[in-house]
Formats: structure tokens, C-alpha cells, sequence
């Protein structure tokens, strides 16, 4: 039971990680309808800037964050103008193979820049552990938890509360609707692409950080967890991708305290295709899933 | 020459994978599994050849039809799905079915050597072309025989009934299943069509390779199948192969012998980027694709 | 008060409006029937902003308008409520109206205008909390009227309010429309329910296939014959 609890809580922290990327997909998908592949590469590209300011300059948490975001951004920017501003109206699956086509060229960019591959990130703070009854807490694991809460409630309160968030949700339930009431649905969808490429970018540099280090290979890991997240809770719906990505970390770390570290990666698909079958909509199912169907059926 | 012909090899094979997305795109249905099926049949003609010493025209057949069931099989959850949910659930489909061949270890003695597929470390040593002391050139000629005829198979059924049903339920199921159109019947068959032809890809591209491993069968291959024939238009099968001779030949062979080999992913991006943008119902749409047919068919009137 | 003249839209190579002329005079209600098809709602989006006019202009308390932005166009006083109502079913009904008063930074004055719209539709009001997916058709077409309405626009414009809806319900809507009218709003309306729309408006057009193909008062034209044409197009057109 003890040990249960355990991966529980670590599933619930390193889930947290996940619903903030969850989050940040979500988010994009909403106001645009369109799959972005290019998101992990990008969030990837911020954690190899913060891990370049690091080596370069031994700088500390704040200017590494900083520079991770801004990167981020700067990338999430670069993706968004060439496939999915720049594409046609309806176009989705262009757009979807544009990002494709930006993913590897991220990837390449990286791989000419660092030819290491993997680079060292310092932590967000001092690893350590303390113990708390029978249950053992580290203090990275715990400070990452602790910002992702606080990340999350700050979304929610933006899309709760601001007139910003108030346009971005009124894009992403009807587009039409919303322009009719004068809201400029393609700068929307450019901040709301920022908004979510900064959350990305939080995202990595939280698991980044955890690990202190950055590898190539992550990039797609980063896509596929956010879209599987993304998926399990529901697309469209932010209360959904918290839930999501938090029931995907708790279910990936039982699995592989259970069964192992390969199995692990299976359990991610495996837990999708069980849910996908059984509640196709995700478990926060909106009728968005329905919706959104037109958007991607016309090539 | 034996480099073009090469090329011919690798031109043909992703023609042919391109053309088992182009079927299923017909239906509307976007489906990044292509690469899962190209796998399965890579791996089972190889090791009937391989392992079991069969002729390769029995394999490919066989491991055709093996990818054309399990697609058939994937077809059903599939209809479940619309738009994104069902890329992202072939997808998964896709990453399992490449899972499953990484942890795949199956071989057996041959000689002094052990062949057969070994988990992560691929499957070497398919020398059925080899053995037999085949030229490229004459491989390269054995699978443009399939290509062809794959293409002139998808050539007549986009002009017969099957076309016409396929690309209704692509551009209205509503109005396809009111005209008496069995959807479910529609979109398995189009995945189980699809499935064989990506089978025949595998099959092809496992034996002229040699040597064939998981990573070939990721997403990068499940998109370029469904960007060939995108690029290439959807309006004809022909519009797929010159998609697979921008990509794979200008933009991957000669491009890095232009530019130096360093830079080939970035530039190559950005190129696809710019044909999405300019192009985006693809290189050959309706309208070059009318042209086109225009300079080669009379019209009735004129 | 609007003056729509010569507006051809279209969608690709198809032509969807051929050259429409028509007039809004303020304080009216101005009807436009006809078959579905015809390009009532291309018209509609057209003076929204939401499609660009190829040719010809929209002009609205003399300014031309054809071919703004939507943002534009409601600044202006022009509001739309949209076809099937389109309410942003989960946003609560408060959220819904917040929504609609996009183009406005007065938080005062919308917070008034919010009180408004609930003394004008109570339902509204119990339902403030309430995601808008929940409420029955009725209540969100009332919520899609009160969230054109935040924007105080001089001009409603109201794509097909009526369609599935109950009998008894379509009533209702008509009364509000009326009111509204009564109040103040000059309205142009687009109808599929010819019966219901000769009784409340001053004015009617029939397009037919992307033309205006008659213009007149209710009374002008026996029903029976615009009904005919609003549902089926005339013979000639044909």
C-alpha cells in the first residue's frame, strides 16, 4: 500500500509536467483545429537554450527559465507563420505535415548546434529528500509540483477572468460566432499560440530540470506525451488536459514500478487506445470531439 | 549507375506506400498507420524468404494479405474515429505496432549464422536478391513491375464505381449513407486495400535493403505516406509519384550533393514548407491536374 | 439607415449573390425571404464582415462599410446573431454575454448593459450560471439576441431566429423581436418562416438565386404566393 501511495504521489508530480504540455497542445488545437507535430521540437528548442545559458555562463534558475521561455516563444512564433498562418483556411492537414517538416528541421538545427546531443541543466533546487510517515519526498519533485499547481491556476485564471481568455475560449467553441462579434479570431490564435508555447516551455524546463539534463530524442517524447494527454482528457477542454496528463503520469509510473521501464512506454499508448475505445471523446468528452471532425476531414 | 538505380528502388517502393495512403485518403479518413502495415509486411516476407526459404512471389502475396487483414482489423476500431482522434489513434497504432517489432526477437540457425529478426537490433541479413545473384538494376526493375501495377489497379479504380463510392464517403458520409453507401463496408475496405498495397511496400523494400529495423517504421515514414500523396494533389495516382520524385529524389538525393549534406534536413523543411504554402491542395491540383490531361487526352468538343 | 447596393459574393467560382440591392430604413423591421440556397445567409455574413464582398457596397449611416472587418462593422452598430444561434455552449450564459461585448472596454457599462439583458430575458438570469449548452433552444436564442445586444448596436441583424424551434417557442421570439423593435432597434431579419415574418415586418424582400426578385410591404403580395416563393423560388427563376 505504502509503496502504491508512493507512485502515486511521484505519478501526480511527474503527471503535473504532463498537464502543463497537455495544456499547452490543447490550447493550440482549440483556436486552431489543427494538429501542431512540431510542438515538442520546439518546447525542446527553449530547453537547449536554457541548457546553452547555463554552460555559457554558469547563470542561475531564473536566467536559465528565461531563457528557456524565450526560446520557446520564439520557436512556437517560427511554427505558427509558416504552418498555420501562412497555410489556407481549411488546410489542416497541410498544416499538420508542414509541422511535421518543421519537427525535423528542429531537430536538425539542434543537432548541427550541439552536436553533443545531450546537455547538462541545473536543477531548480538543492536535491534532497526528506521524509514525511512513511512516504519520501524529493524537493525537485516537489517544487516542480509546486509551480506546475501554480502555472495551472494562473491559466485558469486567465481564461476564467480575462478578456483575453474570454476570447480565446468563445474561438475555440465557435469560431464564426466569435468573429461576428468582432473578436480578431487570426491574432487570437497567434496569442493564444504564444500562450501555449510558453506553457510548453515551463513544461520542459520543469522536466528538464528534474532530470538535469537535455537529450535530443525528447522531442518527440515531449509531442507524444502532450498528445496523448491531450487525448485521455478530452480535446479542447483545459479542465480535461490537467486531468489527462495527471492521470498519465500516475498510470506510467505505477506501470513501471510494476512491470518495468519498457512497459511503460506501452502503457501510455495502451492507456489511449483503452480510452479512445471506450469513451472516444476523452474523459472530459465534449461535443468539440464531434465538431472538430469537419475540420480535419477536408485535405 | 548503379546509384540511379538505386534511386529507382527507393522512388518506387515509397510510391508504392504512398499509394496505400492514397486510398484511404480518398474516404476522408487521415490515417498514420501506413508505416504499422509497411512494417508488418517487411518483416513477414522476410522471414518467409529468409527463414523458411519461400519464393519471393509466394512472400509478397502472403505478407500482403497478412498487412491487409490486421488493417482490415484496424479499420474497425477506426470507424469510431473522425479527423484528428482517428490520426491520433492510428498513430498509436502506428508507435505499438513499432513497439512490438523493436521487442520482437525470433531466429533461428542457418548454417554457422543465426537470421531473423532480433529485437532492436533489426532484422540483417535478408539475401534473397543477393543469393540469387539479382543486379540492382534488375531489382529496381522487379519493383517498378509492382509499382506500375499498383498504379494502373488505383488508374482504373478511380474511374470505375469503387472510385466514385470512395471519394463520396470522402466528401459527405451523410450524404454517401443516404444514397445507400455502407460506410462501415467503404472504410474497412479502403484500409484493408491500403493495408496490402503498404504490405507489398515493405515486402519490396525489406528485401532490397537487406537489413530492415523499428526506426524505419516510425512517424516519419507514417507522414511521408500520407504527404506524398498530398503533396501530389489526391486528384490522381500520378500526382503521388511526382510528389515521391520532388521529395525523395530532388530533395533528398540531390539536394545534399548541391548544398553539402549538412544542412539537407533544414533546407529540405523549409522546401516542404514552401510547397504546403503555395500548393496547399498539393503540386498537382484540380486545376494543373485538367491541364495536364488536357495535353494528353482530346477533349470531346474540340 | 443601411444600403446594401450591387453586392456580388462569392465562393470560389460560384456566385452566391448576383448583384443585391436593398434598403434598411431605421426604426423598421426589414424581412428577407426566400429559399434556402438563395444567399440569405451570404448576404447576412456579408454585411457582418465574416465574407468579402467581389463587388459593390454595404454603406451604413452613410459610411461605406463593405469589405471591414468585423470588428469594424460592429463598432459601427451592426450586430449579428447568427444562424442556429451559436452560443458558446461551455461558457456560462455570463460568460456568453462578456463575450458578445468583446469590442467594448467599459466595464461599468457592461456590467449595466449584463443587468439589462437579465431584466429584458429573466430566464436569463436564473440561468446566469449555467453553461448556455444546457439551456433549451429557446433560452439560447434569447441568450444569442441578448449577446448581439451587448454592443447597444443601432442595427440587429437576425439569420433565421426561428429555425428549430417549437411552434410556441417561434412565437415568442417574434414577440421579442417585435419589442426590441418597439424599443428602439431597427432590425433585418432573414426568414425561412415567411408566416411568422409577414407579420412583424414593415418591409420585405424575396431573393431568389442570389437576386432580389421583389421588394414591398406585407399586403403587397398575397401570402399565399410569397409563401410559395420564400419556400420553393418562383417558376420564372427557376
Amino acid at each position: 500500500m505504502v509503496t502504491f501511495l508512493q507512485s502515486l504521489i511521484d505519478g501526480v508530480t511527474i503527471g503535473s509536467a504532463y498537464a502543463l504540455l497537455a495544456l499547452g497542445f490543447t490550447l493550440i488545437f482549440g483556436v486552431l483545429r489543427r494538429l501542431n507535430l512540431a510542438y515538442g521540437s520546439s518546447i525542446l528548442v527553449g530547453a537547449f537554450a536554457g541548457a546553452a545559458v547555463f554552460a555559457q555562463w554558469k547563470a542561475g534558475g531564473w536566467a536559465v527559465a528565461a531563457a528557456t521561455l524565450a526560446a520557446a516563444v520564439a520557436a512556437g512564433v517560427y511554427v505558427e507563420r509558416l504552418c498555420f498562418w501562412a497555410m489556407r483556411k481549411g488546410a489542416a492537414i497541410a498544416s499538420m505535415v508542414s509541422s511535421f517538416a518543421v519537427w525535423m528541421q528542429l531537430e536538425e538545427f539542434l543537432a548541427l548546434l550541439f552536436p553533443g546531443r545531450t546537455l547538462s541543466f541545473p536543477p531548480l533546487v538543492e536535491r534532497s529528500v526528506f521524509e514525511l510517515g512513511p512516504f519520501q519526498f524529493r524537493t525537485e519533485y516537489v517544487a516542480m509540483l509546486a509551480i506546475a499547481t501554480l502555472l495551472v491556476v494562473a491559466l485558469e485564471w486567465t481564461m476564467r477572468a480575462t478578456r483575453f481568455g474570454l476570447a480565446v475560449r468563445a474561438v475555440t467553441e465557435h469560431p464564426e460566432a466569435a468573429r461576428a462579434m468582432g473578436v480578431p479570431v487570426a491574432r487570437i490564435a497567434f496569442w493564444a499560440f504564444v500562450l501555449a508555447s510558453a506553457i510548453g516551455g515551463a513544461a520542459a524546463y520543469l522536466m528538464a530540470s528534474a532530470e538535469e539534463q537535455v537529450t535530443l530524442h525528447s522531442g518527440m517524447q515531449l509531442t507524444f506525451t502532450g498528445l496523448i494527454a491531450m487525448m485521455i482528457g478530452g480535446i479542447g477542454s483545459l479542465r480535461g488536459a490537467v486531468a489527462g496528463g495527471l492521470v498519465l503520469g500516475v498510470v506510467e509510473t505505477l506501470v513501471q514500478a510494476h512491470f518495468g521501464a519498457t512497459a511503460r512506454e506501452i502503457a501510455a499508448f495502451g492507456l489511449l487506445f483503452l480510452l479512445l475505445v471506450l469513451r472516444p471523446g476523452g474523459l472530459l468528452a465534449q461535443d468539440f470531439a464531434v465538431r472538430e471532425a469537419a475540420a480535419l476531414r477536408r485535405v | 549507375m548503379d546509384y540511379l538505380y538505386g534511386l529507382a528502388q527507393t522512388i518506387g517502393v515509397h510510391t508504392i506506400i504512398g499509394l496505400s495512403a492514397y486510398v484511404v485518403l480518398q474516404t476522408g479518413q487521415v490515417t498514420m498507420a501506413q508505416a504499422a502495415f509497411y512494417a508488418v509486411g517487411a518483416y513477414v516476407s522476410a522471414m518467409l524468404t529468409t527463414l523458411w526459404g519461400l519464393n519471393i512471389l509466394i512472400a509478397i502475396p502472403v505478407a500482403a494479405l497478412v498487412a491487409m487483414v490486421l488493417a482490415g482489423l484496424a479499420g474497425f476500431p477506426a470507424l469510431r474515429f473522425k479527423g484528428l482522434m482517428l490520426v491520433v489513434a492510428t498513430m498509436a497504432l502506428g508507435e505499438a505496432v513499432r513497439e512490438f517489432f523493436f521487442n520482437f526477437d525470433y531466429q533461428i540457425a542457418k548454417g554457422d549464422l543465426k537470421v531473423g529478426p532480433a529485437g532492436a537490433e533489426g532484422f540483417r541479413q535478408i539475401r534473397y536478391f543477393y543469393e540469387r545473384g539479382w543486379t540492382t538494376a534488375e531489382v529496381a526493375a522487379f519493383i517498378w513491375m509492382f509499382v506500375i501495377g499498383i498504379m494502373a489497379l488505383l488508374w482504373w479504380m478511380d474511374r470505375s464505381r469503387i472510385g466514385a463510392v470512395l471519394r463520396a464517403v470522402g466528401e459527405d458520409e451523410l450524404a454517401a449513407q443516404s444514397v445507400g453507401i455502407n460506410l462501415t463496408a467503404v472504410k474497412v475496405s479502403a484500409f484493408a486495400i491500403g493495408g496490402a498495397i503498404a504490405g507489398v511496400g515493405g515486402a519490396l523494400y525489406a528485401h532490397y535493403t537487406t537489413h530492415v529495423e523499428h526506426t524505419a517504421f516510425g512517424v516519419l515514414m507514417a507522414t511521408f505516406a500520407i504527404a506524398y500523396p498530398i503533396l501530389g494533389g489526391l486528384s490522381s495516382v500520378f500526382g503521388t509519384l511526382i510528389a515521391v520524385v520532388f521529395i525523395q529524389g530532388l530533395l533528398i538525393q540531390w539536394l545534399p550533393i548541391l548544398i553539402g549534406g549538412e544542412l539537407r534536413n533544414l533546407l529540405f523543411g523549409l522546401l516542404i514548407l514552401l510547397a504546403m504554402n503555395l500548393r496547399p491542395r498539393g503540386l498537382i491540383d484540380p486545376r494543373v491536374a485538367r491541364t495536364l490531361r488536357g495535353l494528353f487526352v482530346r477533349s470531346p468538343n474540340a | 439607415m443601411l444600403e446594401v447596393s450591387d453586392i456580388v459574393t462569392s465562393y470560389g467560382k460560384i456566385e452566391a449573390l448576383k448583384g443585391v440591392s436593398l434598403e434598411v430604413e431605421p426604426g423598421k423591421i426589414t424581412c428577407l425571404l426566400g429559399p434556402n440556397g438563395a444567399g440569405k445567409t451570404t448576404l447576412m455574413m456579408t454585411v457582418a464582415g465574416i465574407l468579402k464582398p467581389r463587388r459593390g457596397s454595404v454603406r451604413f449611416e452613410g459610411r461605406d462599410l463593405a469589405g471591414q472587418a468585423p470588428r469594424r462593422i460592429v463598432e459601427a452598430g451592426i450586430a449579428l446573431v447568427p444562424e442556429n444561434r451559436l452560443v458558446f455552449p461551455n461558457m456560462t450564459v455570463a460568460e456568453n454575454l462578456a463575450a458578445g461585448a468583446f469590442t467594448r472596454s467599459d466595464g461599468a457599462g457592461i456590467a449595466e448593459d449584463m443587468e439589462r439583458m437579465y431584466a429584458r430575458f429573466p430566464r436569463l438570469k436564473e440561468r446566469s450560471t449555467q453553461a448556455a449548452g444546457t439551456l433549451s433552444g429557446g433560452e439560447q436564442q434569447m441568450l444569442a439576441v441578448a449577446r448581439a445586444l451587448m454592443v447597444r448596436p443601432k442595427l440587429l441583424l437576425m439569420d433565421e431566429p426561428s429555425v428549430g424551434l417549437a411552434p410556441l417557442v417561434v412565437e415568442e421570439i417574434f414577440r421579442i423581436i417585435r419589442d426590441l423593435n418597439r424599443d428602439g432597434t431597427t432590425i433585418f431579419l432573414v426568414e425561412q418562416n415567411a408566416h411568422m415574418a409577414l407579420q412583424v415586418a414593415h418591409h420585405f424582400y424575396l431573393l431568389e438565386l442570389g437576386k432580389v426578385t421583389f421588394s414591398g410591404a406585407p399586403g403587397q403580395l398575397a401570402e399565399a404566393e410569397v409563401i410559395q416563393r420564400a419556400y420553393l423560388g418562383s417558376k420564372k427563376t427557376q
